[in-house]
């Protein structure tokens, strides 16, 4: 019925929070092309992970995005965050501590991190218990890290196959009798990243005013330091905050916060 | 604004929609003011702020110094140009003075009678407001970081004040404490090593839970951080107006909201909020706002989040130092802000620009004069109606 269709506004409709940016006025610039529509995370995802680089690692990792890359591309950190857990919930996505930074948290998808493993473990005398592992944890139980209770009394595991784990690189240490889902052979991917990282921040650094447009940084030739795609780099830290995005007429600027 | 209006008078909308609605965006115009001025009497940084409840008029603060003084924040001089008179200091000449910094100042939540300082020279002091001369003095054996009277309280009026060696269950400096706003016996404490304890004070046993930021899920932290609030000290705490909300800001540079019936963690992500204050730091919400804003000193400005989403809505700069403390004014929507720079400044919500029909300077004076008027009448308006609309 037409006539039962005025429809009550939200007070903060009316007042557009969002309207309200860093600065004043309109929004000028950064155009976000997540906005376009409901957030989907999983199509984000989808993109940033084409930015990894396969050939790096000879295509043994699976592709990792980091979750605060997802930040850089969507302002509603809240929601990006229930969607996320909710993709865990579904055991689509997997989420890795990645060790260097408490809050920094390695996303990759369930499917590829299971070929990619069990591929890694061919002719392996650890394949078996592997196997096992991904076929009985993985589904059942969405947590990043595990301790001796639970592998051997929930999971039904010996000590000597949780040795074999740890060797395939499944699980590493976290401390006396837990340990942390892992992604085996991961840890040059975390050199890169840091050293890369570093590199960035230093070509922002280094600019007149410690400031530079995004799309020129995106565009600057990269030394070899920084082994990965630029544009990774650049969502990375944007998402971890370690550089401040402010909207100019030019398009996106990034400046270097420094503490 | 104009629907608002129409709703309100055929009685097709709630009273308190139209006053939620203009709350809201008076909060979401708020700027720094040229009219308005608060006295600058603090020789060295300001440490805490406090507005009384009872008819929002008179402002208390602290400062570094020692210097306690007394603000009469309404404005009756018909000029729009208006300086906020300091109408009674404790200065450093009193003889019953702090000796060393003012860390928290509270006004009595049922009179302006009477009001409560507590400071690093390990006393806590009940101000008689009339004289200026303590009326009790109570000593601690550490320097007290924080205290707070409830304001709802009618059985009791406890002050809890910390200190840090009266507690056994924190393993360090106690940095900041609240009653909650809704129970009148549930006190929520922060300390540095990273926990919040919620406590109801009938029980003698001891705290009722601690804040878990990972709501249990032991996998997600390493294992020294089970169980704690945030990866850092723990300095800013405040119970939303309905008590049913927590909000904790760390130095792990992230700030949380907390279900304070369970103590959940309700993942909101307000993002890098920026926390480098040693001690407390004292962070303040709207009040009868529909979306709810927080207001967080985030370095020399303060930055104002949506409560709910964590969306940054705006930085109000202005301050020339890091600013310590803030205090939202509920009846007319203006916060005021104090920091190390000495000076508190009052963000008021900036008035509507006016529409210039008439050509003329003459009009146009005329017409923000007006302006100024009917901001004034239309703050005491909304105010009042708030006394009958319940």
């Amino acid at each position: 019925m037409s006539v039962m269709n005025r429809k009550r506004a939200l007070i903060s409709d009316t007042f557009k929070v969002n309207k309200r940016r860093v600065g004043n006025g309109k929004q000028f610039g950064a155009v976000n092309n997540g906005e376009a529509g409901p957030l989907d995370v999983k199509a984000t995802l989808q993109d940033l992970m084409t930015l990894f680089p396969r050939k790096l690692f000879n295509d043994a990792l699976p592709q990792i995005v980091l979750k605060h890359q997802l930040y850089s591309v969507h302002n509603d950190r809240t929601q990006v965050d229930r969607q996320l857990s909710d993709l865990r919930e579904q055991g689509e996505l997997l989420m890795f501590q990645l060790g260097f930074d408490a809050e920094a948290f390695g996303l990759v998808f369930a499917a590829d991190y299971k070929t990619k493993v069990l591929a890694g473990e061919e002719g392996r005398g650890t394949r078996g218990t592997v196997e096992k592992f991904m076929d009985k944890v993985l589904p059942s139980c969405n947590d990043m890290s595990f301790n001796k209770d639970k592998m051997l009394k929930e999971f039904l595991f010996t000590d000597s196959e949780i040795t074999q784990l740890v060797k395939s690189g499944v699980l590493t240490v976290r401390d006396a009798g837990s340990w942390w889902l892992s992604i085996p052979n991961s840890g040059r991917f975390t050199k890169y990243l840091i050293q890369g990282r570093k590199a960035v921040l230093g070509m922002v650094k280094k600019s007149k005013y410690n400031e530079v447009l995004k799309a020129e940084l995106e565009e600057r030739q990269t030394n070899s330091q920084v082994k990965f795609q630029i544009k990774y780099h650049i969502h990375d830290i944007i998402g971890a905050e370690l550089v401040e995005c402010i909207p100019t007429t030019s398009g996106t600027l990034l400046r270097c916060v420094d503490y | 604004m104009l629907g608002f209006l129409t709703a309100r008078q055929a009685g097709l909308d709630d009273p308190l929609r139209l006053r939620r609605a203009e709350s809201t965006r008076r909060v979401l115009n708020l700027e720094l003011n040229h009219d308005r001025d608060v006295d600058r009497i603090h020789s060295n940084g300001i440490n805490t702020i406090d507005i009384e409840v009872i008819e929002g008029r008179y402002m208390l603060s602290g400062g570094a110094d020692g210097v306690v003084v007394v603000y009469d924040l309404e404005n009756n001089s018909r000029k729009s140009q208006y300086t906020c008179k300091a109408v009674g200091t404790v200065g450093r000449s009193s003889r019953y003075a702090h000796r060393f910094s003012v860390e928290t100042v509270q006004w009595y939540p049922h009179d302006t009678g009477m009001f409560v300082s507590s400071s690093f020279d390990k006393t806590m002091k009940v101000w008689d407001t009339e004289t200026l001369k303590p009326a009790e003095v109570f000593q601690f054996e550490g320097n007290v970081y924080c205290h707070h009277m409830s304001p709802i309280a009618r059985k009791h009026s406890l002050i809890a004040g910390v200190c840090v060696t009266s507690s056994h269950s924190h393993r360090g400096e106690v940095l900041s404490v609240r009653w909650s706003p809704r129970y009148e016996h549930i006190l929520a404490t922060a300390s540095t090593d990273s926990r919040v304890l919620v406590w109801d004070v009938r029980r003698a046993s001891g705290s009722l839970f601690s804040l878990d930021q990972h709501n249990g899920d032991k996998s997600k932290a390493s294992s020294e951080a089970v169980n704690t609030a945030h990866n850092g000290r723990v300095n800013g705490l405040c119970f939303t107006v309905d008590g049913l909300y927590l909000l904790t800001m760390g130095t792990d540079d992230r700030m949380r909201l907390w279900n304070s019936a369970n103590g959940k963690n309700t993942l909101v992500n307000y993002g890098k909020v920026s926390n480098e204050s040693r001690k407390g730091l004292k962070i303040t919400v709207s009040r009868s706002c529909s979306p709810e804003f927080v207001f967080v000193p985030c370095g020399s400005s303060v930055a104002v989040y949506t409560l709910h989403t964590g969306e940054l809505v705006t930085m109000l700069r202005g301050h020339y130092n890091n600013v310590d403390c803030c205090q939202f004014h509920p009846d007319y929507q203006e916060l005021y802000s104090g920091g190390k720079d000495c000076n508190i400044l009052a963000w008021v919500p900036a008035v509507r620009p006016p529409d210039v029909e008439e050509e003329g300077t003459a009009a146009k004076v005329e017409i923000l004069a007006q302006q100024e008027q009917l901001k004034h009448v239309w703050g005491v308006v909304i105010r009042r109606r708030s006394l009958f609309s319940f």
